[in-house]
């Protein structure tokens, strides 16, 4: 467990239901060390680093891309509920058919010409951000048969101190699927994992167009490093 | 306190997501001495891992945390991503010596985050641009004691602009990660 928590919020590095991190996961005691002075700062992005654009995935072809139009919106907060402002948030996603516009993807599922999955935004005074792009698709991996992930969104956040970094993943409510992913398992704590699935929200959507999602993102405080830095 | 959002695996297919033009190259405020960081990431079997992110962050050559500047991206931070036979490299500046709140004496070095399909969570360390006994002050090198060894990239002989530093995820001469 780490230092910083009551109880562990993250996944540990080996967990034998995710066969990657059998050859990956550190097997000696993480070192603990008070912070760096670089470590309880951050790097600064100017805000012309996302461009508006990035904030609309389904912009980014000819024409709309296929599969659910959906809003997303949420708050970047810290543990003490402070809003984390003019931070960088990075998104990535699949199409509405399981498949990314990666090279090593091999899903046999279409790609959608119209469709990228890249965003990009920083966030306001109140750590709001706000994405414009489609719903993605479960799809296939080959951990273990049958194996399928839920439909999620990847998420890179840089908070406003180095010690903040982490990227994760968003998934849906009421997702079958969840019940049988490892990397969604991979968290101990059940209310932790909940706070990875985002929340129907109507009204943030567009009328006959979009729906809304809600998803409030929490990155360490500035209580949680064992210094108290 | 205790309502962090966990973390979750990059996965292996951020290549396109997380994609920043010239991102390995760090961009600072000033000028210094030019230096290239570069080595290969390797899991507990030897092999080496071709879709790991790493990510650095280092004051600039006096020794300062850079700050906001005219730079779109931010000054100080780095992204690469490694190629197929598992290499990172990084173009910077020499990072300045720094001390801590408390006064401690930091060697010149480079924090260091790497995601990874694999890595649940990231894995975060130090890497020290500098002789092994310009180190022995330093708290973390102090810390992991007979481990400091693994954080200390070495000169190239010929190219002294050239600083070679692998990562072991695991196994033999695993590369001591931190928690701060
Ligand atoms: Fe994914």
């Amino acid at each position: 467990m780490s230092a910083r928590d009551a109880i562990e919020i993250d996944p540990p590095y080996d967990f034998p239901g995710y066969k990657s991190t059998a050859l990956r996961a550190p097997k000696q005691p993480l070192i603990r060390v008070a912070p760096h002075p670089l470590e309880i700062a951050g790097p600064a992005f100017s805000r012309s680093f996302a461009k508006e654009s990035e904030a609309d995935l389904t912009t980014w072809g000819k024409s709309a891309p296929l599969g659910e139009k959906m809003i997303l919106v949420g708050r970047v907060l810290d543990e003490d509920g402070k809003p984390v402002r003019n931070s960088l948030l990075e998104l990535w996603q699949c199409n509405a058919s399981g498949r990314y516009a990666h090279p090593v993807d091999q899903h046999n599922a279409p790609l959608d010409p119209n469709f990228l999955g890249q965003g990009k935004v920083l966030t306001g005074d109140n750590g709001e951000y706000r994405f414009v792009t489609i719903k993605p698709g479960a799809y296939p991996w080959r951990n273990h048969p049958w194996a399928w992930r839920p439909a999620h969104i990847h998420l890179s956040l840089f908070g406003n101190a180095y010690a903040q970094r982490i990227i994760t993943q968003m998934f849906f409510p009421a997702d079958p699927l969840l019940p049988i992913d490892p990397i969604f398992n991979s968290v101990p704590d059940p209310e932790a994992r909940q706070r990875m699935v985002c929340k129907l929200d109507l009204e943030q959507g567009i009328e006959e167009e979009a729906l809304g999602y809600r998803f409030d993102i929490v990155l360490r405080g500035a209580k949680s490093t064992p210094t108290g830095v | 306190m205790g309502n962090r959002t966990p973390s979750q695996t990059i996965g292996p297919f951020f290549h396109v997501g997380l994609k920043w033009e010239d991102g390995e190259k760090v961009q600072f405020a000033g000028t210094g001495e030019r230096v290239v960081l570069t080595g290969c990431v390797y899991d507990g079997g030897g092999t080496a891992i071709a879709d790991a992110l790493v990510e650095t962050w280092q004051a600039d050559p006096s020794g300062k945390v850079p700050g906001a500047g005219a730079a779109v991206r931010a000054y100080g931070y780095s992204r690469a991503m490694t190629g197929s036979d598992g290499r990172y490299t990084i173009e910077t500046l020499m990072p300045g010596a720094c001390t801590g709140a408390g006064g401690e004496k930091y060697a010149p070095q480079i924090n260091v985050t790497i995601f990874a399909r694999g890595l649940l969570k990231a894995v975060r360390t130090r890497v020290f641009l500098a002789a092994a006994d310009a180190t022995r002050d330093d708290p973390l090198a102090r810390a992991a004691g007979a481990r400091a060894g693994t954080l200390i990239a070495s000169q190239d002989a010929k190219d002294r602009s050239v600083w070679r530093w692998d990562v072991r995820l695991q196994g033999k001469d695993e590369t001591a990660f931190i928690d701060f």
